[in-house]
C-alpha cells in the first residue's frame, strides 16, 4: 500500500503527538553538546570523534527501528525512494519533530559495469537520497571553534549512524554521511544516504 | 559620543570589552577640567597626571596648566577609561549588597563619565561608561547583552568565565549598541 506524502506527514505528526514522554529541547541540546565536547577532549582527533559519533548512532539506530516500526505500523517500503520519504516524513518527525526535505537521486552511472540496463529503477544499488535539515535540535546554541572547523568535525554525525543502524535492521546496507553543515559555514545542513546493497537474512554478526 | 562596555566575571576578570561610538547627538555637558582647580603652586608632574585625567573627554579642549605643558585633551585615554571602570567596581559591590535589583542605574560619576552597571543572577558584572543620560536605552541594551551572554554560555564549546572571543557575539553586541545607544 503506497501512502502519499501527505499520509506520511500525518502519520509522523500523530506519532509525535502521541508520545507522552517528551524532553526539554535545551536539556537535550546541552546533553548532546557536552557529549561531543567530552569526546573531543578524550580523543583529540576530530576524524576519530566523527567515527565514534557514528558508532554511537549506529547502536542507537539498531534499537530505535523497533520502536519506530511498532508505533508507525508502516509496512515494507516498495523502493528506496519510499524509504527516503518515510525516513524524512515519519522517522525524523516522530523522534525529533523536524521534517527534512528529501531529494532523490538514481544510481550514478559507473564506468566499470556498462551493462545494458534500460532506465535505472529506484531500487537499484547506488540510489541515494539527500535530507536537507532546515533546523537541527542537536545543534542549538552551538558555535564551532576554529580547531573544530579545521579538523573537519561533523557535529551531528550521530544522526548518520542512526540512519545506518536503523536501515541495516531492515535489510538495507547504506552509507550515510554529512555533505554540508551550517555550523561549518555552509548554506544548508545535508545528509546523503546511499544504498550499498540489500542484505539477505543471515545470522547477525559481531555479537559472538 | 562614545560608550565603553566591559563584561566582568564574578572574579572581576574582564571577559569582553567594546567601545561604541554613537551617532546620536551628544548633549551639551559642562566640563570642568580638574586642572583649573589646581592652586598655582602645583608641580608640573602632578599637573601632567591631571591633564591626562581630564584628557578623558571627548570634546577637544585645550588645557592650560600653570607650570605644566599645554596639552589638548582630545580623544579618550584608554588607561583612564579602564581605571574609571575598575574604580567603580567597589561602588557596584556596595550597591549590590544593599539592593537586590539587576540593573543598577548610575553608580559612579567621574568628570563627565557616568558609570552604569548591571549585575546578572550569575554575578557577572556588565559595566558601561557613558557620557549622556540614557536610562531606558541603557537598560534595554543591558538586557539584550544579557540575553546574548546567556546564549554564549549555552554553547558547549565555551568554558565559563573565559574571555568571549566569538565573532557572532561581537557582531550582535555591536548591532545592539547601535540600536539602543
Amino acid at each position: 500500500m503506497a501512502s502519499t506524502s501527505k499520509q506520511y506527514k500525518a502519520i509522523g505528526e500523530d506519532i509525535w503527538k502521541g508520545r507522552t514522554e517528551k524532553i526539554n529541547a535545551e536539556l537535550f541540546a546541552l546533553t548532546y553538546g557536552a557529549l561531543v565536547v567530552q569526546l573531543i577532549q578524550d580523543y583529540e582527533d576530530y576524524a576519530e570523534v566523527n567515527k565514534q559519533l557514528e558508532k554511537m548512532g549506529y547502536n542507537i539506530g539498531t534499537r530505535l527501528i523497533e520502536d519506530f516500526l511498532a508505533r508507525s505500523a508502516i509496512g515494507r517500503c516498495s523502493d528506496f525512494k519510499e524509504v527516503g520519504e518515510v525516513v524524512a516524513k515519519v522517522g525524523f518527525k516522530s523522534f525529533l519533530n523536524i521534517t527534512p526535505t528529501v531529494m532523490h537521486a538514481g544510481p550514478l552511472p559507473s564506468e566499470s559495469t556498462r551493462s545494458s540496463t534500460p532506465t535505472p529503477s529506484a531500487n537499484a544499488v547506488g540510489s541515494s537520497f539527500t535530507l536537507t535539515l532546515d533546523e537541527n535540535p542537536l545543534a542549538e546554541f552551538v558555535e564551532l571553534p576554529e580547531e573544530a572547523l579545521e579538523g573537519g568535525l561533523w557535529f551531528s554525525n550521530v544522526l548518520c549512524g542512526v540512519l545506518r543502524g536503523a536501515l541495516e535492521m531492515v535489510q538495507m546496507q547504506v552509507q550515510a554521511s554529512f555533505i554540508a553543515d551550517v555550523l561549518r559555514g555552509d548554506e544548508t545542513t545535508e545528509i546523503r544516504v546511499t544504498l550499498l546493497k540489500y542484505l539477505e537474512e543471515e545470522v547477525p554478526v559481531g555479537d559472538d | 559620543m562614545s560608550h565603553h562596555l566591559y563584561l566582568l566575571s564574578p572574579s572581576d576578570t574582564p571577559l569582553y570589552s567594546l567601545t561604541h561610538y554613537s551617532s546620536k547627538p551628544a548633549q551639551t555637558t559642562t566640563t570642568s577640567p580638574l586642572a583649573s582647580n589646581l592652586p598655582s603652586w602645583s608641580t608640573s608632574a602632578f599637573a601632567g597626571t591631571l591633564t591626562a585625567l581630564s584628557g578623558a573627554t571627548s570634546a577637544t579642549q585645550a588645557h592650560h596648566v600653570q607650570g605644566g605643558t599645554v596639552r589638548i585633551g582630545g580623544g579618550q585615554d584608554r588607561h583612564v577609561i579602564q581605571m574609571i571602570a575598575n574604580a567603580s567596581l567597589d561602588v557596584v559591590e556596595e550597591v549590590v549588597r544593599k539592593d537586590n535589583m539587576m540593573y543598577l542605574k548610575s553608580v559612579d560619576k567621574f568628570n563627565e563619565w557616568t558609570v552604569s552597571a548591571f549585575v546578572t543572577p550569575g554575578n557577572m558584572k556588565f559595566v558601561l561608561l557613558h557620557e549622556a543620560r540614557n536610562d531606558d536605552g541603557i537598560k534595554s541594551f543591558f538586557h539584550e547583552v544579557w540575553e546574548l551572554y546567556v546564549k554564549t554560555m549555552l554553547n558547549p564549546f565555551h568554558t565559563a568565565h573565559t574571555p568571549i572571543r566569538s565573532p557572532v557575539f561581537d557582531a550582535r553586541v555591536r548591532a545592539s549598541a547601535k540600536k539602543y545607544l
